[in-house]
């Protein structure tokens, strides 16, 4: 740590532009705060070890020694800690989970939602498949909820990304769970919002039935998978096509701008390939006047204990705000955090910059 | 509100006091080296956020701000690199932020330039520490002078390697992304040394070529016939996908021909292609060799970011409570970047709001080292090279089901 009266010098000379203390001068300050050169890994030990002849053993076992014991006692107390913090909030997602409850109320959950100042227009969710056996039904029955709160809460676009792409290759038990889950919150089939189900390079899956055509709840979702091919892999084939245009002279690499690469990325989740074509991808872009996703989400909800994104899309998640729900409570629900409506709602309130109350 | 201020200065005194700045500072070499007892991250980012609020709030010029706010830089660097972490990559500077007065702008790139040109004055003392000091980002946006001390500042200290310390000066992740994908595009737009000059082995490679087409189909190949499939090859080539993957195999083994299982399929494609091939060849390279774009991978663009030789991001750490990457890291935050946001101004930041942070990510690094299956879910160094495992598997296969 700098002492007050070399702070104070240092400063001065910033104040003066560095035009006040020459080099000299300011390594002479510097010289205390340096670590001495003998504590370093050899880098170039002809050259210095003539210079530090002080060999302290010691003095330097001792201090090893110390290090060691403070950071086990550091960490004893940290853990210590840690787990009363655990257990706090354990005690208080507890509660919110008894006093926000969604019911099953499509109303209730909009009731929840109706103070806050703004909601996000696209929500991202991080979700990840537990190791137990029936992990795929889980994770479905968690997409098939969180669909629902979101409808509820008013919110058009809910993308689900889960890492290994597994809920794409049953998008249509996807769609039937969801509906059927829907049909729980909001009754006959007629009240229920329009679903539609897509993940990139794959059509938008809405199976058309005779009744659907005359609703009288006008609300719609459009629920997005994305997986972890959508988001490195995906740049590496665009790569890889432009690198064959860019090989067969069609286009050279000075034409790639930020503006090109964000309409090829944006494209793939804003523009599902065409229900009528089946999965032949990428021969005419057509374009589905009634998908229009916002590419960029604006909040991502992470039901995990820690923020890591998991390999998420790059891309479009350069403003959007994190919220990690399980940020300290994995303590009772273990491995995977639990998908809980408190944490849903919990991390909406975050968004609108709302404080959580205890009582609706 | 004067009883605070009075406190308030009385704690500054008292902290000032000599005593009291010798046991705070002997505390915090304590826990450095404490913390330098465990696993320490490798490669730290922090988005320095939160100067022009703290200036804000103090009462004091936006200038003066971004000057505590490089004094908090200092401190935090000191802890990093003391408690042995190889790399710092701070966000210095947006692209964006050139849309801000123009005042503060130039005073942030004065401030560079004085800093850097300072830095550069001591030369000596970085080439004992081994610091390098590298600025990533668009430096072609910079005014010139501020661009001299960079470069000069970069080129001192290029050779040393222990400790890097990243500015990203005017930087975005979109941008820096765009210019990986760029970079490798150029890169394989490159034609490939002509093979006919560096050829390894006396055997003329279009000469087998011709040989085993003559032997496998026993048909003379006619020069016009494959003046016309050389023509119309990169139409054939742009179209079909499963088609082309069969040249890119060709090219990648090296040499052309050295897999000749690819003529053994006999298809008429393949026939095609050979005639391709033995035609570039035999026109000695006239029509440019390239790498095959299928190489590309993860990898090859990583190995484009400004962070090329850098360990993998363990920690980002952003300050001042917002909760957003603001295009900062975007591809290097990968599945095992944590994020941490944290409700502090960054002149306010230092080893008291560093040291949990740290603290918890050696707490979960050692119990997934302990178990490896439980939440924490870290390999430790296993990590880089699985994953790498992992991402040539899915492409490997991703691939194959193109072939198919």
């Amino acid at each position: 740590m700098v002492s007050h009266r070399d702070k104070e010098l240092l400063r001065d000379d910033v104040r003066a532009q560095g035009m006040k203390l020459t080099a000299a001068h300011r390594e002479s300050i510097l010289k205390p705060y340096l670590p001495d050169p003998s504590e370093l890994p050899r880098r170039s030990p002809q050259r210095w070890r003539k210079t530090s002849p002080r060999k302290t053993p010691i003095r330097t076992f001792l201090k090893s020694q110390l290090h060691q014991l403070t950071y086990t006692l550091i960490h004893i107390l940290f853990g210590i800690v840690v787990r009363l913090i655990q257990s706090y909030h354990a005690v208080v997602d507890r509660i919110f989970a008894i006093v926000y409850y969604h019911h099953r109320t499509p109303e209730l959950i909009k009731k929840d939602v109706k103070n806050l100042d703004r909601l996000p227009e696209h929500l991202s969710i991080v979700l990840s498949l537990r190791k137990e056996e029936d992990a795929l039904t889980i994770l479905m029955d968690e997409v098939a909820e969180l669909a629902a709160w979101t409808v509820s809460a008013g919110i058009p676009v809910l993308s689900i990304y889960e890492k290994s792409g597994v809920l794409k290759l049953y998008i249509s038990t996807l769609h039937r769970i969801v509906t059927n889950k829907l049909s729980a919150y909001y009754g006959s089939p007629s009240q229920q919002p329009a679903l539609r189900l897509f993940a990139p390079h794959h059509p938008v899956y809405q199976p058309l039935d005779g009744n659907s055509t005359e609703k009288s709840n006008n609300n719609s979702l459009i629920v997005l998978l994305l997986s972890a091919t959508d988001g490195r892999e995906t740049f590496v084939d665009l790569t890889k096509t432009l690198a064959e245009m860019s090989q067969n002279g069609k286009l050279s690499p000075e034409d790639i701008t930020m503006e090109l690469v964000d309409a090829e990325i944006s494209e793939i989740t804003t523009q599902p390939s065409q229900t009528t074509s089946s999965t032949s991808v990428g021969n005419k872009p057509a374009f589905d006047p009634t998908i229009s996703v916002k590419p960029e989400p604006d909040l991502l909800l992470v039901f995990k204990p820690l923020l890591k994104l998991d390999g998420y899309p790059p891309w479009h998640i350069r403003l959007t705000e994190m919220y990690c729900t399980g940020d300290k409570t994995n303590i009772m629900a273990g491995y995977a955090e639990a998908v809980e409506y408190q944490g849903f709602l919990r991390g909406l309130w975050h968004y609108a910059g709302a404080q959580m109350r205890f009582g609706r | 509100m004067a009883t605070s201020m009075y406190l308030s200065k009385l704690r500054k005194w008292f902290l000032a006091s000599p005593p009291i700045e010798i046991a705070i500072s002997k505390l915090r070499e304590l826990l450095v080296g404490a913390i330098k007892q465990g696993p320490v991250p490798q490669h730290i980012a922090f988005v320095m956020d939160g100067n022009r609020r703290f200036a804000r709030t103090h009462g004091i010029e936006t200038v003066e701000g971004h000057n505590l706010g490089f004094e908090a830089l200092a401190r935090i660097l000191e802890v990093c690199y003391r408690s042995g972490v190889k790399v710092v990559t701070i966000y210095a500077f947006s692209i964006e932020n050139f849309k801000r007065s123009k005042f503060e702008v130039d005073a942030l790139m004065e401030m560079a330039r004085v800093k850097l040109s300072q830095m550069a004055q001591h030369g000596e003392i970085l080439d004992r520490y081994g610091a390098k000091v590298r600025v990533l980002g668009r430096l072609d946006l910079l005014r010139p002078d501020v661009l001299k001390a960079v470069n000069r500042a970069m080129e001192m200290t290029s050779a040393n390697g222990d400790r890097v310390l990243n500015i990203c000066f005017p930087y975005t992740s979109r941008d820096e992304i765009t210019g990986a994908i760029r970079d490798t595009v150029a890169d394989y737009s490159q034609p490939l040394r002509s093979r006919s000059s560096s050829q390894r082995t006396p055997f003329s490679e279009s000469h087998i070529a011709l040989n085993i087409q003559a032997q496998s189909h026993n048909v003379k190949v006619e020069d016009t016939g494959s003046d016309i499939e050389s023509t119309s090859e990169p139409l054939a080539h742009g179209e079909d996908g499963a088609k082309h993957d069969r040249p890119n195999k060709v090219y990648e083994s090296g040499s052309s021909f050295s897999s000749s299982t690819t003529l053994d399929l006999a298809g008429h494609q393949d026939i095609a292609n050979a005639k391709k091939v033995a035609q570039r060849a035999g026109e000695d390279s006239e029509p440019p060799v390239f790498m095959s774009p299928e190489t590309i991978t993860r990898q090859t663009l990583s190995d484009h970011l400004h962070t090329k030789d850098n360990p993998p991001l363990d920690l980002l750490i952003r300050t001042s409570g917002v909760e957003r990457l603001s295009d900062f890291m975007l591809w290097q935050c990968e599945e095992d970047t944590e994020i941490v946001f944290l409700d502090v101004l960054w002149p306010e930041f230092d080893l008291w709001h560093f040291i949990p942070v740290l603290l918890g990510w050696q707490r979960r690094i050692s119990k997934s080292k302990k178990n490896p299956d439980a939440e924490g879910d870290f390999n430790g160094d296993v990590t880089g090279s699985s994953e790498n495992d992992m991402s040539d598997e899915v492409l490997s296969s991703s691939t194959k089901v193109k072939a198919l």
